[in-house]
């Protein structure tokens, strides 16, 4: 089974004619983002300076701070990037789900899947996340956010289900749901993990978790 | 112990000291091994002899804390009461209680824990085994004294624990002044939910 194709939408509104000026401008974003993103994949957020990414995208790094306003600006789209691709897909996982644990397993099965494809590029981003300024942590934040509204869904499901009890604490059972999910990726990062053994494992500590909250 | 051995060993002790102050002051990013020579009082050159690189040396810096925060526990582990999830609660919350002096450090070793510098030297956080063993430990003696269900994994029990309590340091990394007692009451809640899977019926 594969957790990682991707069915991107493709985008609703077209994008409006552009100017030769602002065409080329969008190409010099994409080519900074695309050897950035392959910089960052390789030596981690702090091992990737901004004049190794301009040079492996073939620009001056005065031509990388035209279109990002630093390094930071530039890791973030890449992650937004990223988040946007997979959230379609976990809300969807979530939505067909016909169990709670069908639900959870089946989002986070498709986070897995996408990030264990650059793992080192999650470790850079989960690693900056506990250190890094407040612009990192206000990201995270909202796309954290997005992503409980979807762990609330499933949970709220299987309460009308009748699958959970009704007076279960569900911000406190999305928390520690996904405080499970993340604590793996270290399994991936130093055992070398496979998506299905981290679904195995996730599926065996959802039991745990959702005993005392089930009907 | 020679004369040698005795210099080396002070030298390891300095440079360790200088290192734990300098990642909670400045940060571990921030902290070049040059600044911790510095702080220290020895040359680049000898810190290097002693650590492979700035992850060993944070590793080693957590180990010597925990070393000294474990031999506590060793002695207070005997005498905790009450049901599972307390004596639980009591574990976690002197956790909190010891890395929020310290917490700026203690997020930089979860954020280490993740990182992709992957070094054969450096134990990261969630390989602690004293931690691991001492859950393990009071959910089993749990399951004698009959306030756990026997069909509990105590492995995913504690891998449960594990992953919400380092989560919970996420209040300290949005930025203000975190108090180990709202750690521990967040904690407290979470472990109150999580002890409901073993608890016998």
């Amino acid at each position: 089974m594969s957790f990682v194709s991707l069915n991107i939408e493709s985008p609703t509104d077209a994008p409006a004619k552009l100017t030769r000026r602002a065409l080329a401008k969008q190409r010099t974003r994409e080519r900074v983002l695309s050897a950035a993103r392959r910089l960052f994949t390789e030596r981690g957020y702090e091992g990737a300076t901004i004049r190794d990414i301009a040079q492996a995208a073939g620009m001056s790094t005065g031509a990388v701070f035209a279109s990002f306003a630093d390094k930071s600006e530039l890791f973030d789209e890449i992650l937004t990037t990223d988040y946007e691709i997979i959230y379609a897909q976990m809300r969807q996982a979530g939505q067909d789900a016909q169990s709670v644990d069908e639900g959870v397993i089946g989002m986070f099965a498709v986070a897995y899947g996408f990030h264990i494809e650059q793992l080192p590029l999650l470790q850079a981003s989960i690693a900056v996340s506990w250190t890094r300024s407040e612009t990192a942590e206000r990201r995270n934040r909202s796309h954290l956010k997005h992503i409980f509204a979807l762990l609330d869904g499933v949970l709220a499901r299987g309460v009308e289900r009748g699958e959970l009890k009704a007076d279960i604490d569900a911000k406190l059972l999305a928390e520690i749901i996904w405080d499970v999910y993340v604590a793996n990726y270290r399994r991936a990062i130093f055992d070398a993990w496979s998506v299905e053994a981290l679904l195995a494992r996730l599926s065996e500590q959802l039991k745990v978790i959702l005993a005392g909250a089930r009907a | 112990m020679g004369v040698r051995d005795d210099q080396k060993q002070a030298t390891r002790e300095k440079v360790l000291d200088a290192a734990r102050d300098l990642f909670n002051e400045t940060g571990y990013d921030e902290t070049t091994i040059r600044a911790i020579a510095e702080r220290a009082g020895v040359s680049v050159g000898s810190v290097f002899t002693t650590f492979a690189s700035k992850a060993e040396v944070l590793s080693h810096v957590m180990e010597k804390r925990l070393g000294e925060l474990y031999a506590e526990f060793d002695r207070v582990v005997p005498y905790l009461r009450g049901s599972t999830a307390d004596r639980l609660c009591s574990i976690f919350a002197i956790h909190y209680e010891f890395e929020t002096r310290r917490v700026k450090l203690f997020l930089a070793h979860i954020a280490a824990s993740y990182n992709p510098a992957n070094e054969p030297g450096v134990k990261p956080f969630g390989r602690n085994e004293r931690l691991s063993q001492m859950l393990h430990d009071v959910i089993e003696d749990g399951v004698r004294r009959g306030d756990v269900r026997p069909d509990v994994d105590p492995g995913l029990a504690v891998d449960v624990l594990k992953a919400t309590y380092a989560w919970n340091y996420r209040l300290a990394a949005a930025g203000g002044v975190v108090q180990a007692i709202e750690l521990s009451a967040a904690m407290d809640r979470q472990i109150a939910f999580i002890a409901e899977a073993w608890r016998p019926r």
